[in-house]
């Protein structure tokens, strides 16, 4: 199972950080740390593939973006960077063209992609169709923009 | 700001995110966040009711604020009022506040229960799906009580939408990992077992996350699952590429679905129903038949999903270690990918191939590989990937190839990286031992090992040396002979010392019948490393010399001096001086039967498992070896230990007491150590008693008698930044000498003439409070005779948050140029801490400025030219070459900056006079800045060489 994921950028910007263990908060600022740290320092063309602690860490770079996560010990590692990329694409489907700012302005939807891929550290759908199809359904049911344009901006 | 492609927008949450990263720095992103919370804060008080728009845009801007990694201790009450709206949008947003921010406050989980049974009961599958997805999120105790009844139902139910199911599955997996006792199968076993069956992929994909983590808790009640794993597994092998439409992922069909499947089979033994293990055997044998197949696709996407089932193949294959046939084509499968070009592949191959070495059906078949393995060791770029290959040769080796590996991992051992030294200390002296032939091959392998990385050899890898050393007396002359040699070194490490003295103390005398190693030869050359060693070895050493006289009369006088000098017997360390006093008196008035009884060689030890091996155990992974699991491992040796009078190398104690011959030297003995031998009760502090008792106390601390050293009493090395931290103050005295994330050292110091004063305040930084907390301040070699240093003692408790201060006291009696190390020690939690730092004690502290005039300076300018009273640096700029900054650190030097006295005014000329007790030494500095090419030449004079040098040395760091 997975216990976490985290997105941030080159210059170690935390943009998605995602917890599938309950962790205090001290120990999540560690990990962010120490996962920025050692993933930020690795040479171009290294492995995708670190140990840490009794953790496996995949990471990988997607344009400005690090998705990087932590595995358990007989998880399999190759299928996790499909994870990652999945997930990229899925991003990509919804945002049409996904870059970083899309990530930080929308944040709470990449959350809810993320849901309905990943729950609790598993894998719950890979059809990407199937995915794209319930997100789809979700914004459906959202108002109409102009109920909400009618609101007051703030 | 992007447009948002899709749905809503909360334009007043873009604007906000807008101005957070528009914030030029910190301070301004802070004060832009205040004043969001006080807005927030103001609409959800004020009196006037906000719609669900609103509370929906301003819990999302406190969620954003929150992710920034800010606190947020308001608006938990909102996010679950909108729980219960009807829009989904605030529902969705209510739910993920709560998923990421939820703290177990009793009164909201119980409003938020209520909202999520709710949802679970609307028949909705999207509600439905936010309401599993926040169990799982929180996965709290209180939620597996109030829902672990429910979820089974949902999971199982006829009408339940393919959506749900699959939440369900995994939120009941999330709920049977938190609270295993509440989550309770029972009657739905069978029909969650059957969902391996289901015609939606995405059920199956769920529920077997669900099955897998069942089964290996309760494997015989879901064994069922083996038969449809192995068909459901058959099936999608065999399909082809398009048959799975939407669950082929790049070519390759349902990868995520094959390799949970291969993983679920590895819960169970082989199945025993023939058709179904031929089926299986049949599904891997067309696993293995695709990897030779060419790729249907170019992408990485293609080949990294073929692997990953490849490779959980082949896991299962080494799982069963029943199939030679499959086994050998799994290692040879491996073996091409040890030269794949994709990096990945080749630290997967040798990951897996690790172990796959530790079947007997496949050893041999690995061990084929053993160049390529040594060659990724020597040629990888990658340090993860070395690492890999250094395990992989670690689990290959066996008796025919352990000379081959030994060596390159030694030769390795010169050049790999910090982070992984110690471990392969470890694992080359383990496969030393473990297959070492002849002794000799040993014991120069550990010797090696010591030159090559001293710093990385604990103490279990020495003493186990010294302990087979005397359990085989066919080794016991080569071992004499190669560590005299070794100890020939001008330089040798510390460690090399410490064996090179216990192994000549036993056996020196043979070889004490060549006259190049005769007894005064070996006692000089032990003695000449004497003076650089640290207490515990300078204690072992002591030992050793008075096995000398025992083993060789004819050094008695010689040490018997030594022992009565007054660095000896006058020795500031209790400990040192409390035997050289002992051992005088041992060497004087004992006769030679006594002492020869009482310093007889030391009897073979007890056969236990290397100590060594259980360190590496404990080592979890590669890069986990923190200060503390170290700590760890040495404690249960080193804590019994507290009695202090036992100390590094006590050969002759253990001698006498394991011969248990209640002799009356056992008696003298005891005099000298603080715990009796034989009568006392096992308490703290009693260490032998412990160790020769076979309660097993010390199972895995093997030597943890035998020199009982000084194991966690030792003073930890100097920490590798202790240097930096000492520039840092040359030319100031107040600041934070130390920090990390439990402690930190603030320090004040001033000076007057040649005394000091020191204040360190150490505050405890945790919630957390410390115990033992101990400080020794100690001038290593030389330093001795050129500081005196007092320190005051410390309190021993510091309460969490709290700060406790020490009072040093320094005098400076000649110049010098080490600094005084300050060791701490301090248990937090249970675990002890160690380091070790350099106290910012530099020799510039005992300046006078001394004022003159141009002429009168540049007149002893010349006074002092003679080479040796000149020291000059040249170096490159590393900070700005700003006139101010210059000047004020010049003046925190303690020199008199003197204006007007260099022709060019660029320059900067200083004089001081250094205050020792034995001496003033007079100094004059010319500093030329050299703006255009960025570099300094300074330059130095001084009535000594030395203190020209030192202030050389400090001063060119500092620009």
């Amino acid at each position: 199972m997975m216990h976490f994921l985290l997105l941030f950028s080159r210059q170690g910007k935390l943009r998605l950080q995602k917890w599938f263990l309950p962790l205090p908060e001290r120990d999540r600022k560690k990990i962010v740390k120490d996962m920025t740290t050692m993933v930020l320092a690795r040479k171009p063309r290294t492995c995708n593939f670190m140990h840490w602690k009794d953790l496996k860490i995949v990471y990988k770079r997607y344009a400005s973006l690090y998705f990087c996560c932590g595995l358990e010990n007989q998880d399999n590692e190759l299928l996790a960077l499909e994870i990652l990329h999945r997930y990229v694409e899925l991003l990509d489907k919804y945002f049409g063209n996904v870059c970083e700012l899309d990530i930080i302005f929308n944040f709470e939807k990449a959350y809810f992609i993320l849901d309905e891929f990943l729950m609790g550290g598993e894998i719950q759908e890979t059809s990407k169709q199937s995915i794209a199809k319930s997100i789809e359904a979700s914004d459906m049911l959202q108002e109409t923009m102009e109920e909400y344009m009618s609101k007051p901006a703030f | 700001m992007p447009a948002v492609s899709k749905g809503d927008g909360m334009r007043g949450l873009a604007v906000f995110i807008s101005d957070i990263r528009n914030c030029k720095s910190k301070e301004a992103e802070i004060k832009r966040i205040n004043k969001e919370l006080a807005n927030i804060r103001s609409k959800f008080k004020g009196d006037k009711a906000l719609d669900g728009y609103s509370k929906k845009k301003y819990v999302c801007k406190l969620l954003f604020i929150f992710l920034l990694g800010h606190d947020i201790d308001f608006g938990h009450m909102e996010a679950v009022n909108l729980l219960s709206s009807n829009k989904y949008t605030e529902k969705q947003i209510g739910y993920l506040f709560i998923s990421v921010l939820v703290n177990s406050n009793s009164e909201l989980i119980r409003l938020i229960n209520n909202a999520i049974k709710n949802d679970l009961s609307s028949r909705n599958p999207t509600f439905m799906c936010l309401a599993l997805h926040c169990i799982a999120n929180v996965g709290s105790r209180e939620m597996a009580e109030a829902f672990a009844g429910e979820i089974p139902r949902i999971l199982v139910a006829g009408d339940t939408m393919d959506s749900v199911k699959q939440s369900a599955a995994l939120c009941l997996l999330r709920l049977y990992k938190t609270s295993p006792d509440l989550v309770l199968m029972g009657e739905w076993t069978s029909r969650v077992v059957h969902l391996l069956n289901d015609q939606h992929m995405g059920v199956v994909t769920a529920a077997i996350s669900l099955i897998t983590c069942l089964s290996q808790k309760n494997p015989d009640e879901f064994k069922t699952c083996v038969s449809l794993a192995v068909s459901r597994l058959s099936r999608i092998v065999s399909s082809a590429s398009t048959d799975l439409q939407d669950y082929t992922y790049y070519f390759v069909p349902a990868p995520w679905l094959s390799c949970k499947l291969l993983r679920l089979l590895q819960c169970y033994p082989p199945p025993e129903d023939g058709a179904v293990k031929g089926r299986l055997v049949e599904c891997l044998e067309t696993i293995l038949n695709k990897a030779q197949e060419p790729p249907k696709s170019k992408k990485v996407q293609h080949s990294n999903a073929k692997n990953a089932i490849l490779f959980e193949a082949i896991s299962l294959i080494i799982h069963y270690d029943s199939e030679p046939n499959l086994l050998v084509r799994a290692c040879n499968q491996l073996g091409q990918f040890l030269q794949h070009r994709e990096t990945n592949l080749r630290y997967l191959a040798l990951e897996s191939m690790c172990t796959l070495a530790s079947s007997e059906f496949s050893h041999e078949a690995v061990k084929t590989h053993i160049e390529t393995v040594i060659n990724a060791l020597k040629t990888e770029r990658d340090v993860s990937v070395r690492q890999r290959a250094a395990d992989l040769l670690y689990a290959m080796c066996d008796r025919s190839n352990a000379k081959q590996i030994v060596a390159e991992m030694l030769s390795y051992l010169e050049t790999a990286d910090y982070s992984i030294r110690e471990e392969m200390v470890l694992k080359v002296a383990i496969l030393a031992e473990k297959y070492a032939v002849d002794y000799s091959w040993y014991v120069d392998t550990i010797l090696n090992l010591i030159r090559i990385a001293g710093d990385y050899v604990s103490e279990e890898v020495w003493y186990r040396v010294i302990q087979i050393v005397i359990n085989r007396d066919d080794v016991q002359g080569y071992a004499a002979k190669t560590v005299f040699e070794a100890l020939q070194a001008p330089a040798c490490h510390e460690n090399m010392v410490k064996v090179g003295g216990y192994i000549l103390g036993e056996f020196g005398n043979l070889i004490a019948g060549d006259p190049r190693s005769s007894p005064l030869v070996q006692f000089n050359l032990l003695h000449s490393k004497f003076h650089l060693c640290s207490v515990p070895t300078r204690a072992l050493l002591l030992s050793a010399y008075i096995k000398f006289i025992n083993l060789f009369p004819e050094t008695k006088s010689t040490i018997q001096e030594v022992l009565r000098s007054d660095s000896q017997i006058r020795n500031s360390d209790v400990e040192l001086q409390q035997r050289a006093v002992e051992y005088l008196k041992l060497s004087s008035i004992a006769s030679t039967d006594v002492l020869a009884t009482v310093l007889e060689e030391m009897p073979p030890f007890p056969e236990r498992e290397s100590s060594i091996l259980a360190k590496l155990k404990k080592k979890k992974g590669p890069g986990a070896v923190s200060v503390n699991e170290l700590e760890e491992g040495k404690r249960e040796g080193g804590e019994l230990n507290g009695g202090g009078g036992e100390r590094g190398g006590d050969n002759s104690t253990i001698a006498a007491s394991n011969a248990s011959t209640p002799s009356p030297s056992a008696d003298l003995l005891g005099l000298r150590t603080g715990p009796q031998v034989s009568a006392a009760p096992p308490s703290a502090g009693s260490l032998l008693v412990d160790v020769f008792s076979e309660a097993g106390v010390n199972d895995d601390g093997f030597l943890s008698s035998a020199p009982p050293s000084a194991v966690s009493e030792d003073a930890a090395p100097p920490l590798p930044e202790s240097n930096e931290l000492l520039n840092k103050f040359v030319c100031k005295n107040n600041g934070v000498l130390f920090e990390n994330q439990l402690l930190q050292i603030g320090i004040k110091s001033e000076y007057r003439q040649n005394l000091g004063r020191m204040y360190l305040f150490y505050g405890n930084k945790t919630s957390v409070q410390f115990v033992t907390f101990t400080t020794t301040v100690s001038c290593p070699g030389e330093l001795q005779s050129q500081l005196n240093v007092q320190a005051k003692p410390v309190e021993p408790l510091i309460e969490g948050g709290a700060q406790v201060q020490q009072v040093i006291n320094i005098e400076c009696l000649g110049d010098f140029c080490e600094a005084p190390l300050l060791n701490i020690k301090f248990r937090y939690g249970g675990a002890l801490q160690n380091l070790s730092l350099k106290l910012p004690v530099t020799i510039n502290k005992f300046f006078q400025p001394t004022e003159m005039a141009s002429h009168d300076f540049f007149q002893r300018w010349k006074q002092l030219s003679q080479p040796q009273q000149e020291a000059q640096k040249i170096f490159k700029a590393s900070h700005a070459m700003d006139t101010e900054v210059i000047k004020a650190k010049l003046l925190g030097l303690g020199m008199a900056l003197l204006e007007n006295v260099d022709p060019n005014p660029e320059n900067f000329v200083c004089a001081g006079v250094i205050q020792t007790k034995a001496q003033q030494v007079g100094s004059l500095l010319r500093l030329e800045p050299n703006a255009q090419a960025q570099m300094y030449r300074l330059t130095l004079r001084s009535s000594k060489d030395t203190v020209s040098k030192r202030l050389c040395e400090l001063l060119a760091e500092q620009f």
